[in-house]
C-alpha cells in the first residue's frame, strides 16, 4: 500500500520544520511506502523556501506551490489530485493535528471503512470563538444532512484514493466530505485523535464563517436532496407559500360568496404567493434538468464504492 | 532560416485607428532600439478595409511585420486572441492602433517583466480635463471596491505578457479591458508601470450613455467572476436575503398598523412594494440554489487552483498537467 499525506500550508514558516519532523518520526514504523505533499497556498512568508530546503534532503517530500492564495479546500484538492497513493491522508499544517494518529486512521480503513475522520475529542481551542460555533455547526450539519458526525471541521482524515478523487472538492466543501461520502454509500468511521493547542501564529479562521457555513449548508442540502428525490426539495420550499396562497384565495372567495366585497390585499397576496410557489416548482424542474445533464452525481459514487469492495 | 523571436507585438486594428504610417514607424523605431528579436502582428478586424490596405503596404517593407485579417467583425477580445495564436515570442506586447503612449518609453515595460508575469502601462502624467479624470477615477475606484484589484489605467492597451499568460487566460466578450484583472485571478503577478502619454492621445468623440452602461455591466461581470463563481448562493443569498428583509419589514409594519392602529391595508401602495420584494427575494434565493447545483454537477471540470511549481527530489514526470511547470529541485545541483 502506498500512502500520500497532504498538508496545506499557508504562512506556516514557524511550524513547517517541526511539522515535517513530526511526520517523519511518525512514519518511521510504517510498513509501506509513503509520500508527503506540502501544498503552499500562496504564502507571503518563507514557507515555500523552507519547504524546498526540506525537499532537498527528503525524497518522500513533494512541494506544490500555488500561484496565489486560494484557500484550504483548493489546497487539499490539489494535493489529492497529485497524490499517487492508494490511501490519502489530509492534515492541517499548523501542528494542531498529530501525525502519530495517522496509524489509527489507516487501521480503520483496513477494517473496511472508506473514509476515517478524526474527532478532536479534547479540543485545545478558545471556547467562545471556536468550540461553541463548531459544536453548533456540527449539530446543524448532522441535522440537515442526516449524517451525525461529531467533528466535521477536523482536517485529519484518511480516504481511499479511489473514493476521494471522485468527490467534488471546491470552495469550503471539505467540511462536508464525510456527509457527502456517507450519503453516497461509503462507510465513514470516526476516530478519536489528539489535538494540540496552537503554538505559532493566530488562527486563520474567525466568526466570519458563520454566514458562509449556513449558506453552504443550504447548498449541500439542495445537492443531497437532488441525489435522492429531485423536485421534492423545491416542492417542499414552495409548500408554505402554496398553502398560504390557497388560504388567501379561499378566504376572499368565501367573502364574495357571503355577499361581502372582495378584500383586495388578501386576494392580491394569495395570487402573489401562488405565483411564487409556481416559480419554485418550475425552478425545481429546471434544477433537475441541470442535475441530470451534469457529470457529477452522488449516486455514481455509490456504484464506485461497490466496485471497491 | 528560422530566427528565434523573443518579443511578439500584437496590434489589434479596429475601432479607433490613427494615421497608421506615422504610428507604425514610431513603434518600429522604438522596437529596433530595444535590441531584441521581435515580430509585429497586425490583426485587422472585419470591416476596416482601408486600414488593411495601408497595413499590407507597410508590412511589405519588412519581414518582421505581418498582417492577419478576420473574415468579419468579431470585437477586440477575439482580435487579440487571434493575434496571440500567431505570436511566436516568449513575451507578448499589445499596442493600440492609435497614439496612446510615447513609443520611446516602451522599454520600461520590458525592464519590469523579469519580476512578474504581466506589466500594464499607466499613462502618466496624464492629459485631460477635470471631468475626464473624474470619470476615470470613479471607474477604477468602483472596480477596486467590487473586485479588490487596484488598477489605475485599464483603458490603456499597452500591456506586456509572458506567453504563458495569454495561453492560459481566456478572453471573451468585452473582457479585454479587464485582462490584467483576470490574469491576477489566475495567480499571475501583475505590475503597473508609468509610461509617458503620447501628445497625440486625445479622444475626439463623446462618451455616450451606452458606453457608461457597458462599463458598469463589465464591472458587474468581473465582480461576479472574481468573487462568486464557485459559490453562487453566497452572492444570490446575500442579495436575496437583503431584499426579503426589506420587504418583510415593510409588510410587518403595515400589518402591525392594520391590526393595532386600524389603518386599512387596501389603500396602501407600500403593501404592494413589500410583498413584491418578499417574492423577488425568495426567487433570487432559488436561482442561487440552482446555481449551486450547476457548479456541483460541473465540479469535475472546474479547477480552482493554479500551480506555479512542484518541487521534489525524486522528480518523476510532470503529470501532463499544462499548469504544472517542469519538476525541478530548487537550488540543488
Amino acid at each position: 500500500m502506498k500512502l500520500s499525506i497532504v498538508v496545506p500550508l499557508f504562512n506556516e514558516e514557524e511550524s513547517i520544520t517541526s511539522m515535517h519532523r513530526a511526520i517523519e518520526s511518525a512514519m518511521q514504523d510504517f510498513a509501506g511506502s509513503y509520500e508527503v505533499l506540502f501544498v503552499d497556498d500562496g504564502s507571503s512568508d518563507q514557507t515555500f523556501d523552507i519547504a524546498c530546503k526540506l525537499a532537498e534532503r527528503d525524497p518522500t517530500l513533494k512541494v506544490v506551490q500555488f500561484r496565489r492564495n486560494y484557500g484550504q479546500t483548493p489546497a487539499m484538492a490539489a494535493g489529492i489530485d497529485l497524490a499517487e497513493g492508494d490511501v490519502i491522508v489530509t492534515m492541517d499544517g499548523d501542528l494542531q493535528n498529530d501525525p502519530r494518529d495517522i496509524g489509527k486512521l489507516i487501521e480503520e480503513l483496513e477494517r473496511g471503512a472508506d473514509i476515517a475522520v478524526g474527532w478532536r475529542y479534547k479540543r485545545q481551542d478558545k471556547l467562545l470563538t471556536r468550540k461553541v460555533p463548531s459544536r453548533i455547526a456540527n449539530w446543524l450539519i448532522g441535522k440537515i444532512t442526516g449524517v451525525p458526525i461529531r467533528d466535521n471541521g477536523c482536517s485529519l482524515k484518511a480516504f481511499r484514493a479511489s473514493v476521494i478523487k471522485r468527490i467534488p472538492l471546491y470552495s469550503d466543501m471539505h467540511r462536508f466530505i464525510p456527509a457527502m461520502a456517507s450519503i453516497a454509500g461509503t462507510k465513514v468511521a470516526e476516530v478519536q485523535v489528539r489535538h494540540h493547542a496552537r503554538q505559532f501564529g493566530v488562527s486563520k479562521y474567525g466568526l466570519g464563517r458563520i454566514y458562509k457555513v449556513l449558506i453552504d449548508l443550504l447548498s449541500i442540502k439542495t445537492i443531497i436532496s437532488f441525489s435522492s428525490r429531485p423536485l421534492l426539495w423545491f416542492a417542499l420550499l414552495s409548500m408554505p407559500f402554496m398553502i398560504a396562497s390557497i388560504g388567501c384565495i379561499l378566504a376572499s372567495l368565501l367573502a364574495v360568496a357571503s355577499g361581502e366585497s372582495m378584500s383586495l390585499p388578501i386576494a392580491g397576496t394569495g395570487v402573489l404567493l401562488g405565483s411564487l410557489a409556481m416559480f419554485l416548482v418550475f425552478g425545481g424542474a429546471l434544477a433537475e434538468l441541470v442535475y441530470k445533464t451534469g457529470d457529477v452525481r452522488l449516486g455514481k459514487l455509490a456504484q464506485l464504492t461497490m466496485e471497491v469492495e | 532560416m528560422n530566427k528565434k523571436v523573443e518579443l511578439s507585438v500584437v496590434v489589434p486594428v479596429l475601432g479607433r485607428i490613427d494615421d497608421l504610417d506615422d504610428l507604425v514607424s514610431g513603434y518600429v523605431d522604438a522596437l529596433e532600439g530595444l535590441s531584441t528579436d521581435y515580430e509585429m502582428i497586425f490583426v485587422v478586424d472585419g470591416g476596416v478595409d482601408e486600414a488593411f490596405e495601408s497595413l499590407s503596404k507597410i508590412a511589405k517593407a519588412s519581414d518582421r511585420l505581418s498582417v492577419v485579417r478576420l473574415a468579419r467583425y468579431f470585437g477586440e477580445a477575439t482580435v487579440l486572441t487571434a493575434g496571440f495564436d500567431q505570436a511566436k515570442g516568449d513575451l507578448v506586447l499589445t499596442l493600440p492602433a492609435y497614439h496612446q503612449v510615447e513609443p520611446g518609453s516602451l522599454s520600461r515595460l520590458l525592464d519590469e517583466i523579469d519580476s512578474c508575469d504581466v506589466v500594464v502601462a499607466r499613462r502618466w502624467p496624464r492629459a485631460g480635463g477635470f471631468f475626464e479624470s473624474l470619470r476615470r477615477r470613479t471607474f477604477h475606484m468602483l472596480l477596486k471596491v467590487l473586485s479588490g484589484e487596484d488598477f489605475n489605467d485599464l483603458g490603456c492597451g499597452v500591456r506586456l505578457f509572458r506567453k504563458q499568460v495569454v495561453k492560459e487566460v481566456h478572453l471573451y466578450g468585452d473582457q479585454h479591458r479587464f485582462f490584467p484583472v483576470l490574469a491576477g485571478r489566475y495567480g499571475f503577478r501583475v505590475k503597473e508601470v508609468d509610461v509617458a502619454q503620447s501628445p497625440k492621445d486625445h479622444f475626439r468623440g463623446r462618451y455616450r450613455l451606452r458606453e457608461y452602461l457597458h462599463r458598469l455591466l463589465d464591472i458587474a461581470t468581473v465582480f461576479f467572476l472574481v468573487r462568486f463563481t464557485k459559490k453562487p448562493l453566497r452572492f444570490f443569498g446575500m442579495i436575496g436575503s437583503a431584499v426579503v428583509a426589506v420587504g418583510g419589514a415593510v409588510v410587518l409594519i403595515l400589518v402591525v398598523q392594520r391590526l393595532f392602529f386600524d389603518i386599512g391595508l387596501a389603500d396602501r401602495p407600500a403593501l404592494l412594494l413589500g410583498s413584491l420584494m418578499l417574492v423577488l427575494g425568495v426567487q433570487i434565493f432559488a436561482l442561487g440554489l440552482i446555481g449551486e447545483l450547476i457548479i456541483f454537477t460541473h465540479a469535475g471540470s472546474i479547477k480552482e487552483y493554479t500551480i506555479r511549481t512542484i518541487v521534489s527530489k525524486s522528480g518523476n514526470g510532470d503529470g501532463g498537467d499544462p499548469s504544472v511547470r517542469r519538476l525541478k529541485v530548487k537550488g540543488s545541483v
